[in-house]
């Protein structure tokens, strides 16, 4: 006796011929990417100009050197790597709702793991070693991202606080590793003495060689998007983030998923320390974590939740940050010039949204 | 010359995409008038509304205040011209006080050297003047919701309206407060304004209004006098005929016609039991006794219906037994399984379905697809994943045969619940928890916002669950649906049960009494 109920679902509501056509949902996502990026270069030129330098040369340079020799392009994927990583392990518990800010303290305590892996251990033969330093690197950022997880999920400290503490403590634990455990004396800067030939990860191709991490990186992608999109834990962090008390309600454990999701998070940075360590630097060396915290946070707030576009995002901000210095060379720019045409990328982004509802109001 | 009406909208036409949410709407407003604005969910009132509150642009039509050509922007330019508008939903600062939320937004000098007092003795003349009773000085979140919705009112009137529209409003309040509300908006059309009243009750539109306009499908039907009209014509005009079999019963709790011309419903009471609560103590989050010592019993395939004014420990209770919050003493049992302690994904894998009240608060993800929202509380059973992984595909084609099983308006399965009309996002919390095939179904306030059509439906959707042996307990502050719909009625008043009754043998009176604490003895 299924019945339905009153008539079928109005029909002058769907307008034939008139279906929300994916074309026209796809250019609601890239337009905005688009002019932001537009106008953030004007701005930018505007700046270059003021200082006196000429605009045109300096985007020239900061635009083209990922792609115009070798060189340039390997450069550019060894740091999209570890700037993607930095913006999963923000944008992972940000889907939960919670704001990892300790990617860089977690990344380096990666390193540290992967590191005295593959210095004790040096003597294993790579088959074995590789792998046992990628996995003490992810574990090790999810230990320490842990620490910020059981705080919160225990006694309701703030994530926030917690990771940038951490960072703070995991800038102590490196320089003290570099300086007393494992000192390499002649480095003239705090680092460790390099990992065994068994702990780095092959290249593939001559002068200069891509690390094989970038492949490990293309992998993670497309696991993480399983998760995310596929899996009953991946839709229970978007439920979380969404409405944490629909979740409750409906069964989500709410707190214990939040904790979860800045484990993972960590576990991701972690592994990023550990790729630097194994396939960039061949130890461990204070400074490594360079800007990619930030870096990460810009890309992951850029993505605006969508996991997808993480990948495309983190690529366009490593094709700045290696043109970046040949900007300053060629045109005299400071490389700085790059993180502000970055935040002005993000703050028009932010804004687009507030144009696109106005606009999609009326 | 005549004069010229309050309000007049020509030919309103608003599409949201591919969507006409409004088709060429006129609306006529006179002075001194309240007027009533009926028609089904989705039907377009929310977004008419809207529209003259500056909040959507329309694509086509006009808008005249007092005969004068008003161009609308924002809701600014709205209380500028003296349109108040009232949601379902408030924005209110909790812990700001009455004064402080009303004064919020309006122009007053310097902000650090806020002097309320004369706007305190504003408020207090609008509150006396119209019967709006609240003190200035109390903190928002300490106030029950019928008050909070004299504070949003006195918030419009503080403003100047000489137009107010409410959406709803009825929905969360007390019969009391109810007839409260409508003292107000008579005072109100007395002292020369209009009022425009959205709402599915008929028997409300017919105490209140002067004249009604009743929407479907984005147009408008008709406008009528009041003395023109009755409850069945209404009825009629919203879902089209009222008379196929059991429409008798489902019109006499939606207050169509009279309880007693009621017959009979056919009961499929089973004998074993499916729920046995004992003794159960329950505490709200402020750590109050909100349920004390409360028993029941209920067999497969029976309707237990609670009645009672709202706040006297409905949600705790639903939320206990729904497993969403722990319980202090007592135990709960279904099918014989102790369920006390148990997460709540236990309590849902062990076949108990809850539909809450507060639908937007835990009922939905607003950001996510209608196919999301129902895959959410099943996410780790065997119905939905495929070799460990969440089968979308299939999902999609669920949420596409719950679009058409309920007659959810909306593009398809991959609308945002958000953007779905209120009466359409319960359509899809009630697909949801009918789809569980649940031994247990805990419905509160399961039809609140639901026009006629869609309310007869979720009805038939019971009597089917109750067919297959599942036992429901109706918590409805509703005591015509309580009545009609009930084997069996318990009065809940201050936690504890108030008085029983079997069906055929319930007094409403009585009911009445004993929910409001002047019933006899307690049982
Ligand atoms: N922001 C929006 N985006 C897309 N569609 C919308 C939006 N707002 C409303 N609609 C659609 O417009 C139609 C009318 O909605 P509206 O909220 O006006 O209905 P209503 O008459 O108030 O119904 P109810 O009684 O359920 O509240 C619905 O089909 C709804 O899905
Ligand atoms: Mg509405």
């Amino acid at each position: 006796m299924s019945e339905t109920l009153t008539a079928p679902p109005a029909t002058p509501a769907e307008t034939p011929g008139k279906r929300p056509s994916r074309v026209a949902e796809a250019l609601w996502l890239v337009v905005p990417y688009v002019v932001s990026v537009v106008l953030a270069f004007v701005v930018g030129g505007l700046i270059i100009a003021a200082i006196g330098r000429d605009p045109i040369a300096a985007f020239e340079s900061v635009l083209t050197t990922s792609f115009n020799t070798r060189f340039g392009t390997i450069e550019t994927l060894h740091k999209w790597v570890p700037v993607l990583l930095c913006a999963y392990a923000f944008a992972i518990p940000l889907a939960t709702g919670k704001f990892n800010i300790g990617a860089e303290g977690q990344l380096l305590v990666g390193a540290t793991g992967g590191v005295a892996l593959g210095i004790l251990w040096s003597d294993l033969p790579m088959v074995v070693l590789l792998p046992c330093v990628l996995v003490a690197g992810a574990l090790s950022g999810a230990v320490w991202a842990g620490i910020a997880a059981f705080l919160m999920t225990k006694f309701q400290v703030n994530e926030i606080l917690s990771t940038v503490v951490l960072n703070f403590i995991s800038f102590q634990l490196i320089d003290y590793v570099a300086s007393h455990v494992w000192p390499d004396r002649g480095a003239g800067h705090p680092a460790t003495t390099p990992v065994g030939e068994g702990a780095l990860l092959p290249g593939i191709g001559q002068a200069p060689p891509m690390h094989t991490g970038v492949l490990l990186t293309v992998l993670l992608v497309i696991v993480i998007a399983v998760f995310m999109r596929r899996t009953s834990t991946g839709f229970e962090m978007r439920a979380v983030g969404a409405n944490l008390r629909a979740a409750q309600v409906h069964g989500i454990r709410t707190s214990r998923l939040a904790g979860a999701g800045l484990v993972v998070g960590g576990a991701v940075a972690g592994l990023a320390g550990a790729i630097e360590v194994a396939g960039v630097h061949g130890k461990m060396l204070e400074g490594m974590q360079s800007n990619f915290l930030i870096l990460g946070i810009i890309v992951g707030l850029m993505a605006r939740g969508s996991m997808l576009a993480l990948p495309f995002i983190a690529f366009g901000i490593a094709v700045l940050e290696v043109g970046a210095g040949s900007m300053q060379r060629t045109a005299q720019v400071p490389v700085e010039m790059v993180l502000i045409i970055e935040a002005l990328i993000l703050l028009f982004l932010l804004l687009s949204d507030i144009a696109r509802a106005k606009i999609r109001r009326s | 010359m005549t004069e010229s009406p309050r309000l007049e909208m020509r030919g309103i036409v608003k599409t949201f995409g591919p969507v006409t949410a409004l088709d060429a709407v006129d609306l006529v407003v006179g002075r001194n008038e309240v007027h009533g604005l009926l028609g089904g969910n989705g039907a377009g009132k929310t977004t008419l509304m809207n529209v003259l509150y500056g909040l959507y642009r329309p694509n086509a039509g006009e808008v005249l205040l007092d005969g004068q050509p008003a161009s609308i922007g924002s809701p600014k330019d709205a209380i500028a011209a003296g349109v108040g508008m009232v949601h379902q939903t408030f924005l209110q600062v909790d812990n700001y006080t009455v004064t402080e939320n009303i004064v919020l937004g309006t122009d007053v000098p310097g902000p650090l050297r806020l002097d309320l007092s004369e706007a305190k003795e504003r408020i207090r003349d609008l509150s006396e003047r119209f019967g709006l009773t609240v003190d200035p000085d109390a903190v928002v979140e300490e106030l029950p919701v019928g008050v909070r919705q004299r504070v949003e009112i006195l918030k419009a009137l503080y403003r100047g309206a000489k137009l107010l529209i409410l959406d709803e409003p009825t929905t969360n309040l007390t019969p009391q407060e109810v007839d409260d509300l409508f003292g107000s908006m008579r005072a109100m059309v007395d002292d020369g304004m209009s009022v425009v009243l959205i709402t599915h009750k008929i028997r409300e539109t017919l105490s209140v209004c002067d004249r009604m306009t009743v929407m479907r499908d984005g147009r408008r039907v008709e406008t009528i006098e009041r003395a023109d009209t009755d409850a069945e014509h209404l009825a009629e005009k919203m879902v089209g005929s009222t008379t196929d079999p059991g429409a008798a019963v489902d019109a006499a709790a939606l207050g169509a016609v009279d309880a007693d011309k009621v017959e009979e419903v056919l009961s499929s009471v089973g004998t074993t039991t499916a729920v046995a609560v004992r003794d159960l103590v329950v505490v709200n989050d402020q750590g109050h006794e909100l349920i004390q010592g409360f028993g029941l019993e209920l067999r497969e395939g029976e309707i237990v219906g609670i009645a009672g004014v709202a706040g006297n420990g409905q949600v705790e209770l639903a939320e206990a037994l729904a497993g969403v919050r722990p319980l202090r003493a007592g135990t709960v049992e279904v099918t014989g399984r102790s369920m006390g302690g148990l997460a709540t994904s236990a309590w849902l894998e062990h076949g108990v379905a809850y539909v809450p009240e507060d639908r937007h608060r835990d009922g939905i993800l607003p950001t996510a697809s209608i196919t999301e929202n129902l895959v959410l509380g099943s996410q780790r059973s065997d119905q939905v994943r495929r070799r460990g992984l969440i089968d979308w595909g299939a999902a999609k084609q669920r949420a596409v045969d719950a679009i058409a099983e309920f007659s959810v308006r909306a593009n398809g399965p991959g609308t945002l619940v958000g953007d779905l009309s209120g009466g359409n996002i319960q359509r899809v919390i009630l697909a949801r928890a009918f789809a569980r095939q649940p031994r247990m179904l805990i419905l509160h306030n399961p039809t609140r916002g639901l026009d006629i059509g869609s309310t007869r439906f979720v009805y038939q959707q019971v009597r089917k669950a109750t067919a297959a042996g599942c036992a429901v307990l109706l918590i409805s502050e509703d005591l015509d649906e309580v009545i009609a719909l009930s084997d069996r009625v318990i009065a809940l008043y201050q936690g504890s049960k108030a008085g029983e009754w079997q069906h055929g043998s319930v007094d409403a009176y009585a009911v009445g009494r004993s929910m409001t604490g002047l019933g006899e003895a307690r049982v």
